[in-house]
């Protein structure tokens, strides 16, 4: 278990390094901030000294040595959009992407995981192809879409939720359920073919036949054999949620790091957005790590299957 | 005494009755949260939106476009070089502690010291010096003789000097203390910034107890806001969201001519537009009410120079641009293979690319051979700063100096030394710089009509229009909107 551990730190230490070096890189490539801070009315004697004052005129190199020893500090740097420390920045932000991805996650999981078992329990009725189509519009719908037409609907003719910002929990519901929806629609979807595959195994006919009811059924002995699937599909979710977070926190003004990230992008604020990458990377990579952990804890077998 | 207190009793209720409406907030919707509150920092509308109200300027415009006294309440130009102020006494900053001419000294020290590195050291550099005088006058030296000086210091925000040494650059950024009508509370970093009225202010403090700056990214999101009741006014709108707004009786929307002109940038160095014909052409395809009228419906308007009615230097009698698409076809057809040459047109997202789509159109309706190249905003300045040979024939632009001069507009675009201009004239550059040094307002005015008449006959570049802003409002709110784009809470009120 160890050496597992270690051998998955390691990969993963390696994927952070090569995504910092790619985000720096990538992002210089594509052109210099100094014209977006100054106003129109700048010379480009101006421009030339801000660039210095900005450290952006040593060479890349030099700069990308000095970002990784910064980095090894644990100094992510200063905004110079936003004239604050990096991390001031994005510690404030992360407590409300948290809040959104497990509004979001709640959604997902309390409705799609039922539903999908509903869907598997039906299976060629009725109820179970509208429940399909169902999810099939969730899928399809894009963020932005779902989400204004819901604040037009909630917010603006019934008045029920507040249209947009943050605050209270009712300003989290809509953006949660915008958000999601499209990993209701996969939760649903991958429930449901877990538990069809449990449901043609021979211990499901024992079962029937010695008269289990079907609710202890599902609890009992579905639910637990179908989870392994759920749970590889909540690392990659996870990651998903994140990257939905960019939309749904731009239209309902939700201040996290979604709607850092594009602010940053648009302002050049290079040192941010290298941050917030950094932090997905580490985001993802963790959950994986953690998504394997926690096989190991449903199923018995993965454990051994590490130890060899 | 039983009348009194039956009369006391009722003022009490009066009160009590009338006081919800006239208690009120105002929560604003802006498109982005402000990148610093710090005045003698960063520089745009979100921030200054929220700082302007925190802060009181050197000089301020009234709603009509007149610059007025504020911080000082009047001055002289005592040489070519040197402007005297006088400091108003009685205005204390929101600690408690008294406006000094000092603390216009240090402001003005501030914001030029190239080791601050502000990115609005460029409208304040021509000051060299500012020193007290007489206890209760400050006088501003510049390198030369500045006309457009006054108009720079309508911008100027006066800071306390104290406050500023004791908290440092980045604690007075996140808790600006100014002596505007409105006292810093709040700033929830990304979410808004909350404001208090200040009751001791010297002027008028407004009609709002608190007021709310919030960040709302997306356009549909703030209209949203304001059709639910939870925003009382909201910015960067277009006439589409406008049109929505004008069917509800709830909000308004408000709109108002800026000094920001839109227009086409032509590469001179380069075929097509290296010949004259073609350029006049171009400009004769261009259907400029067609723009501003069917296209933007924003109360945009047409123009004929690169300056609105807005700026000093504006050319009045200057005849519109003619639309005649026949007559471009015939100038066309006339040099079909010059027409015929590719044509780049280098735009960015922010711009509204129904205007560059429609130029494209009309352009290449009469013969031109026009394709857009839409690149983000940091490469599409890269572009049209860029040396003739390696700028796009064609570009779209806005322009604004925030100055309301011809100079901060006509000379950037139009004189051989700016990055921006792509006409190299030595008549032009020598009439740019008389009107850039001279403090005679007649000689100056002489000096833009002519440039102006030049470029209009010359087509060096094409104006097409002056930008109009839209705002929505809650029907009850009194707003004014203004061309240099400013919003100050204690010009506007609540009607019943």
């Amino acid at each position: 278990m160890v050496r597992f551990l270690l051998n998955r730190g390691g990969q993963a230490l390696i994927a952070v390094f090569g995504v910092v070096t790619l985000v720096f890189f990538i992002q210089r490539l594509s052109g210099d901030p100094t014209a977006l801070l100054l106003p129109e009315t700048a010379t480009q004697a101006d421009i030339e000294a801000m660039r210095v004052t900005l450290g952006l005129d040593r060479p890349m190199i030099v700069q990308y040595f000095a970002f990784l020893g910064d980095l090894i500090r644990f100094d992510l740097g200063r905004s110079y959009v936003q004239n604050a420390d990096v991390w001031d920045i994005i510690s404030s932000r992360i407590p409300r992407t948290l809040q959104l991805a497990g509004g979001a996650m709640a959604v997902a999981l309390l409705i799609g995981v039922p539903v999908g078992v509903i869907m598997a329990l039906t299976r060629g009725r009725r109820i179970s192809k509208a429940l399909m189509w169902l999810i099939l519009a969730f899928q399809s719908m894009p963020t932005f879409w779902s989400g204004i037409t819901m604040i037009l609907v909630f917010g603006v003719w019934l008045r029920w939720l507040p249209s947009s910002g943050t605050g209270t929990f009712a300003h989290l519901i809509m953006p949660s359920i915008a958000l999601g929806l499209l990993s209701l629609a996969t939760y649903a979807r991958i429930t449901r073919s877990a538990v069809l595959d449990e449901l043609s195994k021979d211990y499901v006919r024992s079962a029937r036949a010695r008269g289990v009811e079907t609710g202890r059924l599902v609890r009992h002995h579905l639910m637990r054999n179908s989870l392994i699937p759920i749970i590889s599909i909540t690392a990659l979710e996870l990651s998903q949620l994140l990257a939905g977070a960019v939309i749904v926190e731009t239209v309902f003004a939700w201040p996290g790091l979604g709607l850092l990230t594009v602010q940053s992008i648009a302002a050049r604020d290079f040192l941010v957005v290298q941050a917030i990458v950094l932090l997905g990377a580490f985001v993802t990579i963790f959950a994986n790590v953690a998504a394997d952990i926690l096989y190991s804890a449903v199923d018995p077998r993965v454990r051994l299957a590490g130890k060899t | 005494m039983k009348h009194t207190m039956k009369g006391l009793l009722g003022a009490v209720a009066m009160i009590a009755f009338t006081l919800p409406a006239y208690a009120a907030d105002i929560t604003v919707d802006l498109a982005g949260e402000p990148s610093s509150l710090d005045p003698h920092l960063q520089w745009n509308p979100d921030s200054y939106y929220v700082y302007r109200n925190i802060f009181d300027n050197l000089l301020t415009r009234s709603n009509a476009g007149e610059i007025v006294p504020q911080i000082a309440t009047s001055w002289t130009q005592l040489s070519e070089t040197e402007l005297e102020l006088t400091i108003r006494e009685g205005v204390t900053f929101h600690d408690g502690s008294s406006l000094t001419p000092e603390d216009v000294v240090f402001s003005v020290k501030r914001i030029t010291d190239p080791e601050f590195g502000s990115p609005q050291l460029g409208q304040f550099n021509q000051i060299t010096d500012a020193k007290v005088v007489d206890g209760n006058k400050v006088v501003l030296t510049t390198a030369g003789a500045y006309p457009a000086l006054m108009a720079q210091l309508v911008k100027l925000s006066i800071v306390p000097q104290k406050v500023v040494e004791a908290m440092g650059k980045d604690a007075f950024n996140a808790a600006p203390v100014g002596s505007g009508p409105y006292k810093f509370n709040d700033w929830s970093r990304g979410v808004a910034v909350s404001l208090t009225r200040n009751d001791a202010y010297w002027g008028d403090a407004g009609p709002f107890d608190n007021a709310t700056f919030r960040a709302v990214p997306d356009a549909a999101t703030r209209v949203a806001d304001l059709l639910a009741g939870t925003a009382d006014l909201v910015v960067s709108i277009d006439a589409d969201a406008g049109a929505q707004l004008s069917s509800n009786a709830d909000v308004k929307l408000l709109s108002a001519p800026t000094e920001r002109v839109g227009y086409m940038g032509l590469n001179l160095d380069k075929a097509p537009f290296n010949d004259l014909d073609m350029r006049k052409a171009a400009s004769l395809a261009i259907d400029r009410l067609g723009i501003t009228e069917g296209l933007l419906q924003a109360g945009e308007v047409p123009v004929s120079q690169m300056a609105t009615p807005a700026h000093f230097g504006y050319s009045a009698d200057l005849p519109l641009f003619d639309f005649d698409p026949e007559k471009a076809k015939q100038l066309t057809s006339a040099k079909a293979d010059l027409a015929a040459t590719p044509i780049e047109l280098a735009t960015a997202p922010v711009f509204d690319q129904r205007i560059v789509q429609a130029v494209q159109q009309m352009l290449n309706d009469v013969g031109f051979n026009v394709s857009i190249s839409m690149t983000d905003m940091p490469t599409y300045l890269g572009i049209v700063r860029s040396e003739p040979s390696e700028n796009s024939e064609l570009s779209f632009g806005r322009w604004s100096c925030a100055c309301q001069d011809a100079d901060g507009i006509i000379y950037p675009t139009l004189h051989s030394d700016s990055a921006w201009s792509r006409v190299n004239l030595p008549e032009i550059d020598a009439l740019l710089e008389e009107a850039r040094v001279s403090l005679d307002p007649a000689v100056r005015q002489a000096a833009y009509d002519k440039v102006n008449e030049m470029v209009r006959e010359n087509y060096y570049l094409l104006p097409m229009y002056q930008a109009a802003v839209l705002y929505g409002a809650a029907a009850d709110l009194e707003f004014d909107p203004t061309a240099n784009e400013s919003m100050f809470l204690n010009r506007m009120s609540i009607v019943e």
